[in-house]
C-alpha cells in the first residue's frame, strides 16, 4: 500500500506542486487558527486564574465580599474564631501607570507580618524578611516594593519615583525596594507592587477597608467546619471559599466571548477541509484513466479507496505540521488583542505569553488529519467506482455531469432542522448549543444544496455573460455549472467565509444600532467625565465624590449626575450596579421601560430597583420579583420595579438610587460624572476648562455624547476584531480553492482550449473565459454567502446572542457590507483566477490539441 | 494558393534536436484537394500545424493567399486562423456544452460577428451536411459521424481560404468515414476551397486531387490522382 502511495500518489502531488501547496497551506491555516485560539483562550483564563492562585498562596480559606470590601474590624473577629490559626487582611487594586497608556500595575496592600505566613516575598536588592520592622516603609503612604519586571520596564531603582493613578488623582510613589518575580509576584504578568496595608488604604482612598482575609487553619482543624463557623459568625454577605473555587463566575462570564473565537477558528478549519475535498475530488476526476489502469492491473476497490484516503491524510499531516508553528505565530500576534478585549469588557487580565500543551498540538494535528480523511471519503468512494475499461477510453472532457439527488435530500433535511435546533435550551449558562447547531445546519445545508443552485444560476448567467463578454462569457457560464459538484466546493467555501463575515457584521450592527438608540434615549448627558478609561467600566478608576463639587462650579454646567458603576456578584453573574441620581436621570433621560414602572422615591426607599432587560431574562426576573444581594452592610432583599433597556454589561445591570447605594455599599466614589449643560454652546468651553484644570491630575477623559457613542461602537467592534480577522482568513482560504479549481479546470479542458485557439480564439479570449468563470464563482459564493449570512446573522442575534448576552436586539441586516462582500468576493475571485487563466492562455496550441 | 519555401521545423526535446520537417518546396494551387500521407513521425502533422498557423517554422516561409504567416505574432495568427482557416480534427473537438448550431457559429462569435446574422447561415450549413433537425442537439446526443458533420459545417462557416483536416475519418467506421469524406469533397469543390488533409488511410487519400507522401520530414512522393482541376 505504501509502495503504491509513494509511486502513484506522492508523484501526483509533486507533479502539481502549486495545487498541493495551496491545499497544505489551507489545512495549515485551519489548524493554526484552531490551536492558536485554543491556546489564547487557555492563556487568558490561565493568567486570570494564576493571579488568583498565586495571590491566594497557602491560604486554606478566604473571606471576601466583592469589590466593595468590608470594615477592617472584621479581621479581629476572624482571628478570634476557633480553628483559625492565621488570618491576614489585604486589599488589591489595579492602578493605571501614569505616562504609559494601557499599562496597569497590580498593587497589593498587605500586612507583611501576617502575610508572610501565606505568601513568600523575596527581595531582589534587599532583605524583605524584616519589613515589619522597617518604620520608613510602614509610616509612609507612598513607599512601594515593586517587581523587578516593572522596575526594569521603567528603568526604576530603589529611591526612584513613579506615578500611578488613584481615586485622588495622580500620585507619586517611591520605589522602596525590588521584589524577585517568585511567589505572588508572578501574578498579573509580573507587574506587581506591594505596599503596607495601611499605606495602600490611604493612598488609594480605601481607609479602614479590607477586601479579603486569608485564613490558615490550626492543626487538625477541618476546613468545612471552620467555613461553617466563619459563616455563622460573620453573616451570609461574605463569601467564604477555598481559593481554588474563586473565579468561576469569571469563567462563565467570558465563556461566550471565547466560544465566539472558537467558532471563528472552526470555520477556518472547515474551509481548510473543503480545500482538501477539492483537491482529492479533482485528483479523482483527472486520474480516472490511471485508476482504470490500476484496476485493470488488479487493484481492488478497497485498495483504491485506501489510496485516496491515505493521500488526503498525507496532505492533512503536512498541513497540520505546518499549522503548529503557524498557530504559535498567530497566537503570539493576537494574544494581546484578545487579552485587551477581555480586559475592556469583562475583567482585568494580563496575558502576554502563550504556550502550547502537547494535548493541544495532538488535537490540532488529529483534527487536521481527521478532517482531511473525512474530506476524502466521498471522492475516494467515487474513485473506487471507476471501471477497469475506463482505462481504454479517450473521450474529451465530458459535458455537464449528472447531479446526485442524495446530497440535495440531506440538505433539505438539514435546513428543515434549523428551526427546531434553535429551540434547544442551553445546557449550561452562556453556551447556546442549539443556536450553534442551527448555524452548522445552515452552513452544511447550503453547501450540499449549492450544486443545484449552480445549475439554476447557469441559466441565469448565460445570456448576460454572453451579451457583456461575448462568447467567452457564454462558455464560462457553461463551464461554471459543468461539474457542479466540483465548482460547488470553492463556491461554498467562499460562501461560508462571506456568510460568517456578514453574520458577525449583522450581529455587531444590530448591537450598535440598539446601543445608539439606547444612548440617544437613555444616556442623554452632554459630557461624560471618566478617569483613565474612556468608557466607565472595569478599567475605570473611580474618583472621589468631591471632585463633582469642583465640576459643578464651572460656568455652563447645569446638573451633574454622579454614577458609580460597580462590579458585583449576583446570582452567579458578575453584574454592574449603576448608582445614579434618579432625580436627574429620570428627568433628563427617557429610559426605555420594557416592563413595570420606574420606582417612586418611596418605592426606592422600600427596596425597589430597576434592572436591565438582560438580567431579567437571564434570571427570569419581572416586576415585583425579589432577589437577594450581598452588601457590605448585610444581605438585602430587593424588588424589581421596572425592566429597562440597558447595554452597560452583557451580564446584567441593577440601577440604584445613589443615596441608597452609598448607605448600603459604603462606597461614595464616582466612576462617571455625567454633565448636563445649561446650553449646548458651553460644550467646548466646559470641556476645555475641565481638561485644563483637572485633566492631567486625574488622567481624565472628557467625552461628548457623540464621542461616547463612537467609543461604545469601537468597544463593540474591538470585541469582534479577532473573529472578523478569522472570517477574513476563511475568505482568503476560499480564494485558494478558486485557484485550485481553476487550475484543475485548465488541465481538464486543455484540448478544448487547444480547439478554441485552433479555430481562432486569441489569448485574451482564453483569459476572459477563465476569469469570467472565476468571476461567476466569486459572485455566486458572495450571493449564497450573503443569503445564508442573513439567516445566520438572525440566528446569532436572536438565539445565540440572546443566550450569550441576555440582550434581544432588533435584527438589522448589513446590506451595505453584504453588497461589499459580494463585490469583493467577485473581484478577488477574478484576481485569483488570473493565474490559472494566464496559464491556460499560454498553452501551446499544438500540444494542447494532442493532449489527452 | 499555398507556397511553402524551405520550411524547416526543429523541436528540441531535452538535449536532442528533432528535425520534424525539412520541406524544400511545396505549392498547392487554389481549389486543390491535397492529401498528405506518411507514417508516424514522417512530419505530416508538423506540416499541418504549420499550414494551420498553429505553429511557426524554425526557418523558411509559408505563404497562404499571399499572406506570409511564418513570422506573425500570436494574436495575428489567431485572427488569421479565425478568419481564413477551417479545421476538422480526428476527435471532432466540439465544445460539449454548446448545441450543434452554437458549435458551428463559434468561430464567427470569436471574431465578434453578430449572432443574428450567423445563425441562419449555420442552419443552412447544417442542412447541407445532412443534419437538418438536429441543430439544437448537444454533442453527447450526436453520433460520431454527426459530430464530424458539425465540425465540417463549422469549418465552412467563415468561408475560409484553406480547409485543414487531420485524420477526419480516423475515428469513424468505414462507411461513415466515406460519407464524411464525400461531404468534404463536395462542399469544398462547390466553393473552390483549397483542402489539405492528413491521413494514413490510402483509400481516404484517394479522394484528393493530389497525394504527397512524406518521410522523415521531406517529400518522397507527389502524384496527381486526376487531371488538375481547372
Amino acid at each position: 500500500m505504501l509502495q503504491l502511495l509513494r509511486l502513484v500518489s506522492i508523484r501526483h502531488l509533486s507533479l502539481s506542486p502549486l495545487r498541493t501547496a495551496l491545499t497544505v497551506l489551507g489545512v495549515a491555516v485551519g489548524v493554526a487558527t484552531l490551536i492558536g485560539i485554543a491556546a489564547i483562550n487557555r492563556a487568558v483564563m490561565g493568567a486570570f486564574r494564576s493571579t488568583i492562585d498565586t495571590i491566594a498562596g497557602k491560604a486554606d480559606l478566604s473571606v471576601s465580599a466583592g469589590a466593595a470590601g468590608f470594615d477592617e474590624a472584621l479581621l479581629d473577629k476572624v482571628r478570634g474564631l476557633p480553628g483559625v490559626a492565621h488570618a491576614a487582611g489585604s486589599i488589591s487594586l489595579i492602578a493605571p501607570v501614569k505616562g504609559s497608556p494601557g499599562e496597569r500595575l497590580y498593587v497589593m496592600g498587605v500586612d507583611l507580618l501576617d502575610d508572610g505566613f501565606f505568601r513568600n516575598y523575596e527581595g531582589a536588592d534587599r532583605d524583605v524578611g524584616h519589613m515589619s520592622d522597617d518604620l520608613e516603609f510602614l509610616n509612609s503612604t507612598d513607599r512601594m516594593l515593586v517587581s523587578e519586571g516593572f522596575a526594569h520596564a521603567h528603568g526604576l531603582k530603589a529611591g526612584d519615583v513613579f506615578a500611578l493613578l488613584t481615586p485622588e488623582g495622580t500620585r507619586d510613589f517611591v520605589v522602596h525596594g525590588l521584589l524577585k518575580e517568585t511567589g505572588p509576584i508572578k501574578a498579573f504578568g509580573g507587574l506587581v507592587g506591594v505596599m503596607y496595608i495601611g499605606s495602600a488604604q490611604v493612598a488609594f482612598g480605601r481607609e479602614h477597608v479590607l477586601e479579603r482575609i486569608d485564613v490558615g487553619l490550626g492543626p487538625g482543624a477541618d476546613a468545612d467546619a471552620v467555613k461553617k463557623t466563619l459563616r455563622d459568625a460573620l453573616g451570609p454577605q461574605y463569601e467564604i471559599a477555598r481559593p481554588d473555587r474563586r473565579g468561576q463566575s469569571v469563567e462563565t462570564m467570558v465563556r461566550s466571548f471565547q466560544l465566539g473565537l472558537n467558532l471563528g477558528s472552526s470555520v477556518a478549519l472547515l474551509v481548510g477541509v473543503f480545500l482538501v475535498y477539492n483537491t482529492v475530488a479533482i485528483g479523482v476526476v483527472q486520474r480516472r484513466r490511471e485508476i482504470g489502469v490500476l484496476r485493470a492491473l488488479g487493484a481492488t476497490r478497497r485498495r483504491i479507496r485506501a489510496l485516496f484516503a491515505l493521500e488526503a491524510m498525507v496532505l492533512g499531516a503536512l498541513g497540520s505540521l505546518l499549522g503548529i508553528p503557524l498557530g504559535t505565530l498567530l497566537a503570539k500576534v493576537t494574544i494581546s488583542a484578545v487579552s485587551d478585549s477581555i480586559s475592556s469588557i469583562y475583567v482585568q487580565v494580563n496575558a502576554k505569553s502563550v504556550t502550547f500543551t502537547p494535548t493541544e498540538m495532538i488535537v490540532g494535528v488529529a483534527l487536521g488529519i481527521g478532517g482531511s480523511l473525512f474530506a476524502a471519503l466521498r471522492p475516494a468512494f467515487v474513485a473506487s467506482k471507476v471501471q477497469p475499461v475506463e482505462a481504454l477510453r479517450r473521450d474529451m472532457a465530458s459535458g455537464a455531469a449528472e447531479l446526485n439527488s442524495f446530497p440535495t435530500a440531506v440538505a433539505v433535511v438539514l435546513l428543515l432542522l434549523v428551526y427546531p435546533a434553535t429551540k434547544i435550551p442551553a445546557p449550561i449558562e452562556n453556551f447556546p448549543v442549539g443556536g450553534y447547531l442551527a448555524m452548522f445546519f445552515i452552513l452544511m445545508g447550503t453547501t450540499l444544496l449549492s450544486p443545484l443552485v449552480l445549475r439554476a444560476l447557469q441559466k441565469l448567467y448565460q445570456r448576460p455573460s454572453e451579451l457583456v463578454l461575448g462568447v467567452p462569457g457564454r462558455l464560462a457560464a457553461d463551464n461554471f455549472a459543468r461539474a457542479p459538484a466540483r465548482t460547488a466546493v470553492p463556491v461554498s467555501a467562499l460562501a461560508i467565509g462571506v456568510a460568517m463575515t456578514v453574520c458577525i457584521a449583522g450581529f455587531v450592527g444590530s448591537f450598535q444600532k440598539s446601543s445608539e438608540k439606547w444612548i440617544d434615549q437613555s444616556v442623554p448627558a452632554d459630557l461624560f467625565v471618566t478617569s483613565s478609561s474612556k468608557v466607565a467600566g472595569v478599567q475605570n478608576v473611580p474618583l472621589k465624590a468631591e471632585f463633582g463639587d469642583a465640576l459643578e462650579k464651572i460656568e455652563g454646567v447645569g446638573a451633574i449626575d454622579r454614577l458609580r458603576i460597580f462590579q458585583h456578584d449576583l446570582m452567579g453573574l458578575r453584574i454592574f450596579i449603576v448608582s445614579l441620581n434618579p432625580e436627574v436621570y429620570n428627568v433628563r433621560g427617557k429610559p426605555d421601560v420594557r416592563e413595570g414602572r420606574l420606582p417612586t422615591p418611596q418605592m426606592r426607599e422600600a427596596g425597589y430597583v430597576t434592572i436591565s432587560e438582560n438580567l431579567g431574562r437571564r434570571r427570569n426576573l419581572h416586576p415585583e420579583s425579589t432577589f437577594q444581594m450581598d452588601t457590605p452592610t448585610g444581605v438585602r432583599t430587593y424588588k424589581v420595579a421596572a425592566i429597562i433597556t440597558d447595554y452597560t454589561s452583557d451580564q446584567g445591570t441593577v440601577f440604584m438610587d445613589r443615596r441608597i447605594f452609598i448607605e448600603q455599599f459604603r462606597d461614595d466614589r464616582v466612576d462617571n460624572f455625567e454633565i448636563y449643560l445649561t446650553d449646548p454652546r458651553y460644550l467646548e468651553p466646559v470641556r476645555r476648562e475641565i481638561t485644563e484644570r483637572f485633566g492631567t491630575q486625574y488622567d481624565l477623559y472628557v467625552l461628548s455624547n457623540q464621542q461616547l457613542r463612537e467609543e461604545a461602537f469601537a468597544l463593540i467592534d474591538n470585541a469582534f476584531s479577532v473573529t472578523y480577522a478569522m472570517e477574513f482568513l476563511a475568505v482568503v482560504l476560499a480564494l485558494l480553492g478558486v485557484i485550485n479549481t481553476l487550475l484543475a479546470a485548465v488541465l481538464d479542458r486543455t484540448r478544448e482550449i487547444g480547439l478554441l485557439r485552433a479555430i481562432g480564439a486569441a489569448r485574451r479570449h482564453i483569459i476572459r473565459l477563465f476569469t469570467t468563470e472565476a468571476m461567476l464563482i466569486g459572485l455566486t459564493g458572495g450571493v449564497i454567502g450573503s443569503f445564508s449570512g442573513y439567516v445566520l446573522g438572525y440566528i446569532v442575534t436572536k438565539v445565540v446572542g440572546v443566550e450569550a448576552t441576555g440582550w434581544d436586539f432588533s435584527y438589522i441586516f448589513p446590506y451595505r457590507l453584504a453588497l461589499q462582500m459580494m463585490v469583493a468576493a467577485t473581484v478577488c475571485a477574478v484576481i485569483a483566477g488570473l493565474y490559472p487563466a494566464r496559464r491556460a492562455s499560454k498553452l501551446d496550441v499544438v500540444e494542447a490539441l494532442a493532449y489527452e | 494558393m499555398i507556397t511553402v519555401d524551405k520550411a524547416v521545423r526543429i523541436y528540441r526535446r531535452g538535449k536532442t534536436e528533432v528535425r520534424a520537417l525539412n520541406l524544400e518546396s511545396l505549392v498547392v494551387p487554389k481549389g486543390q484537394f491535397l492529401s498528405v500521407m506518411g507514417a508516424s513521425g514522417s512530419g505530416k502533422s508538423t506540416l499541418l500545424n504549420l499550414l494551420g498557423a498553429l505553429d511557426v517554422p524554425t526557418s523558411g516561409t509559408i505563404t497562404i493567399e499571399g499572406r506570409e504567416i511564418s513570422r506573425l505574432p500570436d494574436d495575428e495568427l489567431s485572427r488569421f486562423r479565425r478568419d481564413r482557416l477551417g479545421f476538422i480534427f480526428q476527435f471532432f473537438n466540439l465544445l460539449p456544452t454548446l448545441t450543434a448550431v452554437e458549435n458551428v457559429i463559434l468561430p464567427a462569435l470569436l471574431s465578434g460577428r453578430a449572432r443574428g446574422e450567423m445563425v441562419p447561415k449555420a442552419h443552412a450549413l447544417l442542412e447541407q451536411v445532412g443534419l437538418k433537425g438536429r441543430d439544437h442537439h448537444r454533442p453527447d446526443e450526436l453520433s460520431g459521424g454527426e459530430m464530424q458533420r458539425v465540425a465540417v459545417a463549422r469549418a465552412l462557416l467563415t468561408e475560409p481560404a484553406l480547409l485543414l483536416a487531420d485524420e477526419p475519418t480516423g475515428n469513424l467506421d468505414s462507411r461513415t468515414g466515406a460519407e464524411v469524406l464525400k461531404l468534404i469533397r463536395e462542399a469544398t469543390r462547390a466553393r473552390n476551397l483549397t483542402v489539405v488533409m492528413v491521413t494514413h488511410d490510402p483509400k481516404a487519400a484517394e479522394v484528393g486531387d493530389r497525394i504527397v507522401r512524406l518521410a522523415d520530414g521531406s517529400v518522397v512522393g507527389d502524384e496527381q490522382t486526376r487531371p488538375q482541376a481547372a
